[in-house]
């Protein structure tokens, strides 16, 4: 059973407004969303029902969802709102607001698919650009499924698509800098 | 020898798909009068009715009978074909051989021929024994009566007024205003209810051609269109208007308090009183249930205080007669009771008020100035559960339709207490927002985005107490959760319900009325605004819960079809009537007791030639007749005909077949 009416004002719902710059009440919920997105027959919640969950407040349910880290930022779901809402930025902002207050889903899935994420920013943080040899490696070590995909890496390789070495850009520097600045902003809030 | 002309439709496909149209037109040519059979794609377009005019003049024919759609659709076309070929236009007969033939007998193209062959050779008999008939005309009084003064009634009578029409607006209460007075803002564009219609109002006690009968009823309505006579009863008000000046003395010295129906009774007002500051006629009135000097002769003390000397115990009801030509009612609506929402703790718990309790509550001239209140203890709520669909789409406890306005007010009940209260929330439970309207879908968004108010698709199944809060419970099917909300304050969008005297009144004026009590109208979609009985009219809620622009709109056309009807000094009217042979009457009466519409009275007529002596025979007033042949079937002596559907036309139409 959802209580409400015994908080004075939906902090969760300004936060996300505030974070996506989008506005959740805008949401009526009409479900094109959800039924646009590809990967919404995975979800506990699809887009819809975050949206009204994020209204009435239920800020531990969304933030322990799997679903949220299923979103792939495709945007499909925003080019059909009928309202016009930026929902991946919604999305997007709830997930920062997960790893921002140390909220820590059960689920395999969302654990590998942080650290996707966390693997993936290294690499452009220390080469300025993806080094998709690397990355695949440190992937499968960190989720301890070192075969995963292995089958497809000699038809790959053969191809091209995964180069040996790792190629350095020229502004690998400056996005180092940018890493730092960004750091430094977030450990000063 | 009759000469009758026959003229087949083919109605594109409709007709011809399933008739063999040339084999109906070589069988009718072979009856004996038909001088003339002929067969045309469109009888009813232009090159068509030549035909049936040619035909007239060259065939020199005495009746016509076009075998086609429905008489409802083209007789009229057709009756002005024969008019403009110098034929009375009565000389006409439709054989409707699409909806009772071709329509209704698809599978069987030779039975629907044989019925259509059938159809004509009795429209043919039947024109043979058809008589030369002439419109009636009927005189016209120039007056309409408004029955109600809500913003129907008054929109109405303005309208009529603005044609130089002389109005009479009956108004129950003792102001005018209505339901639309006791409003605070109008959704969606939020203007003041109040500012809106007190000039409207103003208008109507000024204007020249409107007499304004407050704190009246109409009791009895006679009479026919353009010629009704109706006697209204003026309640006493105690009160000698012409003396009173409205000062207030009276009703601020008065001892009696009673329950404040303006303000949904949640304070009191005086046993003398005017129902709002702004009424119209601002002139209090004495409240004979409750006033102690009428009860038990005690007290008199509003007579002391007032200076002119206005107060008059001894006044009495009047009757009051107006001879007008046109009605239209406009009693607008009451609300449902939601007593029977036992679950919901209606009548327990006092923090669970109705919408127009509510709106009564934001209202800057309200009880509580403005701001909102609990019941149980006057403080200012916070969280707000409004409930939406009490009553309303509910077949248990309510009634089936829909109330229209709900989803609407609601809204705007949410954006309302936003406003009033800066740091308060809504919660609404809804099944479904329906805001068609204009600016009425963006007027919701307001309440959901502008406002924040929580919107949460449910019925809510309990409402419990917890403390001094009350908990509503509901499921909020978009996140399939059930819910609870801790509320300071329950506001139920309660049903519009049929004002209980529809029935009475429907009764008293002759009209039809729905199920629920609503007036009917004509047609549902093609003649919204009248009655079945002509010259009354229907505007506002009476007939179907509406919102102020759609009344407006619809008063506005209940005065252009009075304006309409008394466009002339005579009104038009079909000779198919009933007539009396006086010579067979036998004066049972059975006529008049079985006329619906009370178009046959009694007259006295010598025994014989030259006799002094007198019987009674009936008589029928053509204006009223509507030709629905209920006489004829009951007259015993055969004494009575319908026009145009006489007894040997009929008996001709038998013996065709």
């Amino acid at each position: 059973m959802l209580t409400l009416g015994l908080e004075e004002k939906n902090t969760f719902l300004e936060a996300i407004n505030k974070k996506s710059g989008a506005n959740v009440l805008e949401c009526y919920q009409c479900g094109k969303c959800a039924s646009t997105c590809p990967v919404s027959d995975f979800m506990e919640f699809r887009p819809r029902v975050i949206m009204q969950m994020i209204k009435l407040g239920m800020k531990e349910e969304v933030c322990m969802t799997d679903s949220i880290w299923f979103c792939l930022t495709c945007s499909a779901c925003s080019g059909r709102c009928p309202r016009e809402i930026d929902i991946p930025a919604v999305m997007e902002a709830i997930r920062h607001l997960t790893i921002e207050e140390n909220y820590h889903p059960k689920s395999k899935k969302v654990k590998d698919i942080r650290k996707f994420h966390e693997i993936f920013l290294d690499m452009i943080k220390r080469y300025g650009r993806n080094y998709e040899l690397r990355m695949m490696a440190e992937f499968n070590i960190r989720t301890r499924n070192l075969f995963k995909d292995m089958h497809l890496a000699p038809k790959a390789l053969l191809k091209g698509k995964i180069p040996l070495g790792h190629e350095s850009t020229k502004s690998a520097k400056a996005i180092r800098k940018m890493y730092e600045m960004a750091e430094k902003l977030e450990k000063s809030k | 020898m009759a000469r009758v002309g026959v003229f087949t439709c083919f109605c594109g496909a409709n007709i011809a798909d399933f008739v063999d149209v040339p084999r109906v037109v070589e069988e009718t040519r072979k009856i004996r009068e038909v001088r003339c059979s002929i067969e045309y794609k469109y009888m009813c377009s232009d090159p068509g009715q030549q035909m049936i005019r040619d035909a007239i003049v060259q065939q020199r024919l005495t009746s016509v009978v076009v075998a086609a759609c429905s008489p409802r659709m083209h007789e009229k076309t057709f009756r002005k074909a024969l008019s403009d070929a110098g034929m009375n236009p009565y000389l006409l007969e439709v054989a409707n051989i699409r909806e009772h033939s071709s329509w209704v007998h698809q599978k069987d193209k030779k039975a629907a021929t044989d019925k259509a062959i059938d159809l004509i050779r009795m429209a043919v008999a039947k024109s043979i024994a058809n008589e030369q008939l002439y419109e009636i005309s009927v005189p016209v009084t120039k007056r309409a009566l408004v029955i109600g003064g809500g913003i129907a009634g008054i929109q109405a009578a303005l309208d009529i007024a603005d044609a130089r029409i002389p109005v009479t607006l009956v108004e129950k209460s003792p102001s005018i205003g209505g339901r639309m007075a006791q409003l605070d803002e109008t959704f969606p564009t939020l203007d003041c209810s109040q500012c809106i219609l007190t000039p409207k109002m103003v208008d109507v006690a000024s204007h020249p051609y409107i007499e304004l009968i407050p704190y009246s009823e109409v009791i009895e309505l006679d009479g026919f269109v353009g010629n009704y006579k109706a006697k209204i009863r003026k309640k006493a008000s105690y009160v000698n208007f012409a003396n009173c000046t409205g000062c207030g003395a009276c009703w601020q010295k008065c001892p009696v308090k009673v329950p404040n129906e303006y303000n949904m009774n949640i304070d009191k007002r005086k046993a003398i009183y005017t129902p709002f500051p702004q009424a119209v006629p601002n002139k209090p009135v004495i409240d004979a249930a409750h006033c102690t000097m009428l009860l038990k002769g005690k007290c008199g003390i509003c007579a002391k205080v007032c200076e002119k000397g206005a107060i008059d115990f001894k006044m009495q009801d009047e009757i009051i007669e107006r001879e007008i030509g046109a009605v239209v009612v406009a009693t607008g609506y009451d609300l449902w009771d939601p007593k029977p929402y036992e679950e919901y703790g209606v009548g327990r718990y006092k923090d669970i008020i109705t919408s127009l309790e509510f709106e009564r509550m934001v209202s800057a001239n309200g009880p509580t100035g403005g701001v909102p209140q609990r019941p149980s203890d006057g403080k200012v709520p916070k969280t707000v559960v409004f409930i939406k669909c009490i009553g309303s789409r509910d077949e248990a406890k309510g009634i089936e339709y829909c109330s229209k306005i709900c989803c609407m007010y609601t809204a705007k009940h949410a954006i309302l207490l936003h406003h009033k209260v800066h740091d308060s929330h809504a919660y609404i439970f809804y099944m479904d927002i329906r805001a068609a309207g204009k600016g009425y879908e963006e007027f919701v968004k307001k309440a959901q985005v502008d406002t924040a108010a929580t919107y949460l698709r449910g019925r809510v199944s309990k409402i419990y107490k917890k403390g001094d809060k009350l908990m509503v419970r509901g499921e909020d099917a978009q996140i399939g959760q059930l819910v609870e909300v801790e509320a300071d304050l329950v506001v139920l969008a309660t049903a519009i319900i049929a004002p209980k005297d529809n029935p009475n009144l429907a009764r008293l004026l002759g009209i039809s009325y729905d199920k629920y009590g609503y007036l009917s109208e004509a047609h549902p979609k093609l003649r919204p605004v009248e009655t079945a009985k002509a010259g009354i009219f229907l505007a506002g809620c009476t007939q179907a819960p509406k919102d102020i622009p759609d009344t407006v709109a619809q008063a506005s056309a209940c005065a252009a079809k009075v304006c309409g009807l008394f466009s002339g000094d005579t009104m038009k009217k079909d000779p198919m009537v009933s007539k009396v042979n006086t010579e067979f009457c036998s004066g049972c009466q059975n006529c008049v007791t079985v006329c619906p519409y009370g178009a046959i009275v009694t007259e006295e007529i010598p025994m014989g030639h030259g006799s002094k002596e007198m019987r009674v025979v009936s008589k029928v007033n053509e204006g009223v007749c509507q030709g629905c042949g209920s006489c004829v079937a009951i007259c015993r002596s055969m004494a009575i005909n319908l026009s145009g559907f006489t007894d040997p036309q009929i008996i001709n139409e038998i013996v065709a077949i």
